[in-house]
């Protein structure tokens, strides 16, 4: 009798040790400030390239505009500006204001 | 010069032209050289008779400055109007692409004669902000053209 009493105990107590354990493990943590820690802040992520994105090919050797010649489409640019800009002084609408430009320096 | 071949003496009689040009003084311009540059005080007024005058503006292309054309003035076109107007510096560079003639009024003089001739003064007056007033519109215009490309370009 007096064994059995003392497994019985035995059992309980570890049971309750079990039980105390189990609570403290699966406990959600509590931070003892209410102030939320300052976050760091994260780099910004670059959007995501997929095929479909426009690539910018790198200059090439073979792509290489000599400066006389960008002088020149500069040059070129101007006129054709002025002289857009003279048929929307002549006949002001939005058309003409608007008209596209045939510069290779902004096509 | 006749009256009817400038933009500035447009309107005036040949004795009030001949007048404005008996202080005025005749200039050969050799092909490539400079008439003025940016920023030089601008003590004299031109009318072209002859040639080509290129009006720049430096700019930065591939860290190297270079001067960038803006404008063309031809025979019977004014440039250097800054020397009437304050504070009488010259605000581009002008050049010639080739020999060109041009007929230099000297500002003080011209002040001078329209305070003695407030008609004269008012004509040329008048002439010069149809000038100004031009080149105002156009530059307008072209900027306006500039800034829809880069609209364009920055909502695509």
């Amino acid at each position: 009798m007096e064994m059995l009493l003392t497994v019985l105990c035995m059992s309980m107590l570890g049971l309750a040790v079990t039980a105390i354990a189990f609570g403290a493990a699966t406990r959600p943590e509590k931070s003892s400030s209410q102030v939320q820690p300052e976050l760091r802040p994260v780099k910004a992520v670059a959007p995501g390239r997929f095929f479909a994105d426009k690539v910018v090919p790198p200059d090439s050797p073979g792509s290489y505009v000599p400066t006389e010649v960008l002088l020149a489409q500069i040059e070129n640019h101007v006129r054709l500006e002025q002289a857009a800009a003279q048929s929307f002084l002549e006949s002001p609408t939005h058309a003409q204001l608007h008209t596209k430009t045939t510069s290779v320096f902004v096509n | 010069m006749a009256p009817d071949r400038s933009e500035l003496l447009k309107d005036l009689t040949v004795d009030e032209a001949q007048r404005i040009l008996a202080f005025a003084s005749r200039l050969t311009v050799p092909s490539g050289a400079s008439l003025f540059q940016l920023g030089d005080p601008a003590e004299r007024l031109f009318l072209i008779e002859r040639g080509r005058i290129r009006l720049t503006l430096p700019m930065q292309v591939r860290g190297r400055e270079e001067d960038v054309v803006v404008e063309e003035r031809t025979s019977g076109q004014t440039v250097g109007w800054s020397a009437l107007i304050p504070p009488h510096k010259f605000t581009l560079a002008a050049t010639a692409p080739l020999e060109t003639e041009v007929i230099a009024l000297p500002r003080e003089e011209l002040r001078k004669h329209f305070a003695a001739n407030p008609t004269v003064g008012y004509k040329i007056t008048l002439n010069l902000a149809v000038v100004i007033g031009h080149r105002l519109q156009l530059f307008q215009a072209m900027w306006l053209r500039e800034m829809q490309r880069t609209v364009e370009k920055h909502s695509a």
